[in-house]
């Protein structure tokens, strides 16, 4: 395939979940963030956007996630707008930094959606505590956030963003400030819940394995301008463990993905 | 993930630490005195404390009237003060940008106009009579120590907090409520205790401006006559009003910022 012809990004049934038709974004100093993107999710897939810095990864999240407008093009999820998404409490954001409230504790960290959203008060404490239990930190909801650990501050924003049981997770580089140890602790979990849940997750990261790890496709993103390169399936059995990571495909399909960000000179990407 | 974990620990009893560390100040501060003002012997520059008490003694009523209508003006001039204060910078908060610029322009003239003129018209607006001067002179001064931290505290919050917020598409009121209100509190604690000093110091500026009545009232009338014991008596009293609204501002500040006492403590 050489740079000329069209992205084959695959298409999954009329029915997406996530509908992306060619969306631009141009930040008012003219830097062209996103350019010409096109992408289809069907319910229950977990989709990675991979890429280096400035590739747009995080910019085509905030547009889904309706933080940013875009320039041009549509999106549709759920066929919904993104505004109407985001109104209907159709998605739940992880973001980078764990972005807990400090004065509150975890279970009351958790309970925040709940109460913001007007969920019968009644609900808030069993939902928020069956969360806790779901990302293992039920022994923890007395405590304040700054009294944890990075990688359990950041289960708890994961429980967050459940426990109003959104159809959708977007999750900005959740593990990224996280030793490799804990990531790959919490790539295992993150795949637990994706199947106990059944939702559909959209995640960046810049790390290759997590990518390969994680995903049922991946979507290749390269600078300057930010564009998709390229939509790779992978095709790794589930349940996913630790073994999966030693597998000849699992090298495959890293390689693959190595090289899509090459060819699109996008390789500053750290692994 | 293996970082030791704090069980959550609950704050001292108040007692514990600043009550009983006032009492022992006190103390220390009182026989201190009462030996300065004894070797220094001389009683109209610096009256020892049991030259105070003996004028207390002499007119032990009259002075708790002064005090307690005294009282009324700080407390009524911080708690309207406080109020405005708070009103003042969520408007700024939700005025557009323009009016929000023009707006923080008119409090900061208003705060560099020296408070001694304000109060003097104050005086002349709202009456000699009756506390009502000296509440607005109280409420002007614990405004002006609040307005700026208040707006302040509301402003600063992160970036990534307000947008978790905007993805629950949370209204203004919520914002404010989970968010804007309970981040800038630690702020606001600390700008309330200035706030209640500044209320102390409206009060007694606003009588001595124009009152019959109330500490600064004792104050003017006791230096006039040469009686220099009473003028520190009247500032006594002033001293114990300011002493009781820090203690119940700490106490607030224990029950609503704990958590910020906490973790500060911790780093």
């Amino acid at each position: 395939m050489t740079q000329s012809q069209p992205n084959p990004h695959p298409t999954p049934s009329a029915a997406s979940l996530v509908s992306v038709k060619d969306v631009s974004m141009v930040f008012p100093t003219g830097t062209v963030a996103l350019q010409n993107a096109s992408l289809e999710v069907a319910a229950g897939e977990f989709i990675s956007l991979i890429g280096p810095s400035g590739c747009g990864k995080t910019t085509l999240l905030r547009l889904l996630a309706d933080l940013i407008r875009p320039t041009s093009g549509s999106i549709r999820i759920g066929g919904k707008t993104p505004e109407e998404a985001r109104k209907s409490r159709a998605y739940g954001y992880v973001f980078q930094a764990p972005t807990l409230m400090e004065w509150r504790t975890v279970l009351q960290n958790v309970m925040l959606p709940l109460e913001v959203m007007g969920v019968p008060k009644a609900e808030h404490k069993p939902r928020a505590e069956r969360m806790l239990a779901l990302v293992g930190l039920e022994k923890f909801a007395r405590h304040y956030p700054w009294q944890l650990s990075g990688g359990m501050q950041q289960r708890v924003s994961i429980a967050r963003a459940l426990a109003f049981d959104p159809q959708l997770l977007f999750m900005d580089e959740p593990f990224g400030a996280l030793d490799e140890i804990t990531r790959e602790n919490l790539n295992l979990e993150l795949l637990r819940l994706w199947r106990e849940t059944g939702k559909t997750v959209i995640f960046v990261t810049h790390s290759i394995p997590e990518a390969v790890f994680l995903s049922t496709r991946i979507v290749v993103m390269t600078p300057r301008p930010g564009k998709i390169e390229t939509v790779i399936p992978v095709d790794l059995p589930q349940p996913r463990s630790f073994e999966t990571r030693e597998t000849t495909r699992f090298f495959e399909i890293a390689t693959q993905v190595r090289e899509a960000l090459r060819k699109g000179h996008g390789f500053e990407v750290q692994e | 993930m293996a970082r030791a974990v704090h069980p959550p620990r609950k704050a001292p009893p108040l007692w514990k630490n600043e009550g009983v560390r006032w009492l022992v100040f006190a103390v220390v501060a009182l026989v201190l005195w009462e030996l300065g003002a004894r070797l220094y012997n001389s009683p109209f520059l610096l009256p020892a404390p049991s030259r105070i008490l003996e004028e207390f003694l002499k007119t032990p009523a009259l002075v708790l009237t002064h005090a307690w209508i005294t009282t009324q003006e700080i407390v009524l001039g911080f708690l309207l003060g406080a109020l405005v204060a708070h009103l003042a910078a969520l408007l700024l908060i939700v005025l557009p940008e323009w009016l929000e610029d023009f707006t923080f322009r008119a409090v900061s003239t208003l705060n560099s106009i020296p408070f001694v003129a304000l109060a003097s018209l104050v005086v002349v607006w709202l009456g000699v009579n009756g506390i009502g001067s000296k509440v607005a002179i109280a409420a002007l001064y614990a405004f002006f120590a609040l307005v700026y931290f208040v707006h302040k505290g509301m402003v600063s919050t992160d970036a990534t907090k307000e947008e978790l917020l905007t993805s629950y598409s949370a209204s203004f009121v919520q914002r404010v409520r989970y968010l804007k209100l309970p981040f800038a509190l630690p702020i606001i604690f600390t700008s309330l205790k200035g706030a209640a000093m500044a209320a102390v110091n409206g009060a007694i500026v606003g009588e001595l401006f124009g009152a019959f009545q109330g500490l600064g009232f004792m104050i003017l009338d006791s230096r006039y006559v040469g009686n220099t014991a009473r003028v520190f008596l009247a500032a006594v009293f002033c001293t114990l009003v300011g002493w009781i609204l820090l203690g119940v501002l700490t106490a607030l500040e224990r029950r609503f910022v704990g958590w910020h006492l906490e973790m500060t403590r911790r780093g």
